[in-house]
């Protein structure tokens, strides 16, 4: 449900997007722990389907996904297919998750995220790219979780504190409950 | 503010938003499993793709664009893999950071080498373009010493007679001719550089084709002498070697000229020259061990150079006549004079007579 969907938020998601990409291209190969490198397409995707959810969630984990795919050298819609699954898990309830607090926004996108990397890396060890589990889960998917998970915290940091920012101007008018379902109604 | 419309009484908001929700959320389901299925079908497609296929193109495509930006991220990033090893060094122990230590001064010594053997390859090379570029019967020599006295500029190369050397054959480097070699040994020669004063290489203007001999000094600056003043030389001329004397090859660079003078009633330039080689850095050589026909001067050259030696020592001629007759007249005794005059003229015609070119001189000394 988008409540809180004004031109504001359109330009704000579209920096996400932007600034997400920049730091994948330009500081995610270069950072790195072990194998492990910081996912920012994930942590995008991740942003926004916690934050509006839905259609719009899938269709950019999808997209985040696919840049993420051409930009590594592994084969191409496995990070589309895995995000896509990723973002309508996180947007199922199609509302700004960020609202329910900062633990549960973080657990959310890192249940998430852990099990995306797992995925991912046993379907590039099904073909071939590395043989040994271990491996895998040492070296490849828990630096590459740790790195992505860290660097999502002020992401998650800033929109906790933009949704509880705008609950409490809500909260603070009269007519406030009724207001939002005027909202609600007239953005579906 | 909008006004607000009158609200439906007979539900909730929290039941309108779950109807809400099951009716969208039912088209992010679909869309989900339509996008999952064409990731599905990529994946597929880019697995069983050769070489060179259309995902293949799509995903080299985006690599490509980005790449200014990934350079740009290298620089950026620079820092921060800095503190990556710098963590990483912290938790290093003792023995890998020894082993590294070793290892460290192996890849310092080996690199040191490597370099050298680069620049060394790097000079083989140019030398072996001159080779080409001039069609040399050559050989390959390293410089082993420098001058072996304060009086001679020479250097001492690794191989002498016993590889073919002997006194007299013209030595060049990459830049142009160096020297001629003057002493030769079974396993070393020494060549006397252009530089020094006693030696001599027959020169010409490679724009104007103006002939002369180029002379060190103990300066170590070149003079090109013997260029007549009706002649035209600028500076920045390219001097060549002119092939007279049939020991350098003709058109190799000697240098460029660097000042050109011209005295009051001078028959010649005083003209200094740049040479081109370095002889003080000097370390693989060529020594050219035979000329083919062509690297000769041609027969057309010669009769040039002595053309113009013939109309130099002429007007040297003339103008001692001149100065003589002019030096009667001040005296007064005409006829005492003039049989002095065609005295002295003729003693001055057996000199101009005797006058050697110093083409035929310099063939000599080479």
């Amino acid at each position: 449900m988008q409540v809180n969907d004004t031109n504001k938020n359109r330009r704000s998601h579209f920096a996400l997007a932007i600034g997400c990409f920049l730091l994948q291209v330009m500081l995610s190969p270069n950072i790195g722990m072990e194998y492990g490198r910081i996912n920012f397409a994930m942590i995008y995707a991740g942003v926004y389907a916690l934050a509006v959810g839905g259609r719009r969630a899938v269709v950019a984990g999808f997209l985040s996904g696919l840049l993420c795919d051409a930009l590594s050298t592994g084969p191409l819609g496995v990070m589309g297919c895995l995000f896509t699954i990723m973002c309508y898990a996180l947007g199922l309830e199609e509302r700004n998750r960020f609202s329910d607090g900062f633990v549960s926004s973080l657990s959310a996108f890192g249940v998430g995220a852990f099990l995306v990397f797992v995925f991912y890396h046993i379907a590039l060890s099904m073909l071939g790219e590395s043989a040994s589990l271990i491996d895998i889960l040492i070296r490849r998917v828990l630096p590459s979780f740790a790195l992505t998970f860290v660097c999502f915290l002020p992401f998650a940091y800033y929109q906790v504190r933009k949704s509880v920012g705008m609950r409490g101007k809500h909260a603070g008018s009269k007519n406030a409950g009724l207001r939002e379902n005027y909202y609600d109604i007239r953005n579906l | 503010m909008p006004t607000m419309p009158s609200m439906p009484t007979g539900h909730s908001r929290s039941s309108t938003s779950k109807l809400m929700r099951k009716e969208t959320g039912g088209g992010a389901g679909l869309l989900t499993m339509v996008l999952v299925i064409i990731s599905l079908v990529l994946f597929t497609f880019n697995v069983g793709e050769t070489k060179g296929g259309l995902l293949t193109s799509v995903s080299g495509l985006v690599q490509t664009v980005v790449t200014p930006l990934r350079v740009a991220g290298a620089h950026i990033a620079a820092p921060f893999v800095g503190m990556t090893n710098v963590m990483r060094n912290l938790t290093a122990d003792e023995k890998t950071l020894t082993e590294l230590i070793e290892e460290n001064e192996k890849l310092h010594a080996r690199n040191v080498e490597l370099e050298e053997a680069e620049v060394t390859a790097r000079q083989l090379q140019e030398l072996l373009d001159l080779r080409n570029s001039y069609n040399l019967q050559s050989s390959a020599a390293h410089v082993i010493a420098g001058s072996t006295d304060s009086w001679v500029s020479s250097v001492t190369l690794d191989k002498g007679s016993s590889s073919g050397f002997v006194v007299g054959m013209p030595v060049t480097d990459s830049s142009g001719a160096v020297g001629q070699v003057i002493a030769c040994s079974a396993t070393s020669s020494t060549v006397r550089l252009l530089t020094d004063e006693a030696s001599s290489v027959a020169a010409m203007i490679q724009s104007t084709r103006a002939q002369g001999m180029l002379e060190g000094s103990p300066d170590g600056t070149m003079h090109l002498s013997f260029i007549r003043t009706d002649q035209t030389v600028n500076v920045g001329d390219i001097v060549v070697t002119s092939g007279l004397g049939g020991v350098f090859p003709k058109g190799l660079p000697l240098g460029k000229v660097s000042v050109v003078d011209r005295s009051p009633g001078s028959t010649y330039y005083s003209i200094v020259v740049d040479p081109y080689a370095r002889v003080e850095n000097l370390e693989e050589v060529l020594v050219i061990t035979s000329l083919t026909e062509g690297q000769q001067a041609t027969a057309e050259d010669i009769e040039s150079s002595d053309a113009a030696d013939r109309e130099a020592a002429s007007g040297v001629a003339e103008s001692i006549e001149d100065d003589e007759a002019e030096e009667d007249e001040d005296t007064g005794s005409k006829i005492d004079g003039e049989a002095d005059a065609g005295q002295e003229n003729g003693e001055d015609a057996e000199a101009v007579e005797g006058y050697v070119s110093p083409y035929s001189t310099q063939g000599e000394e080479e």
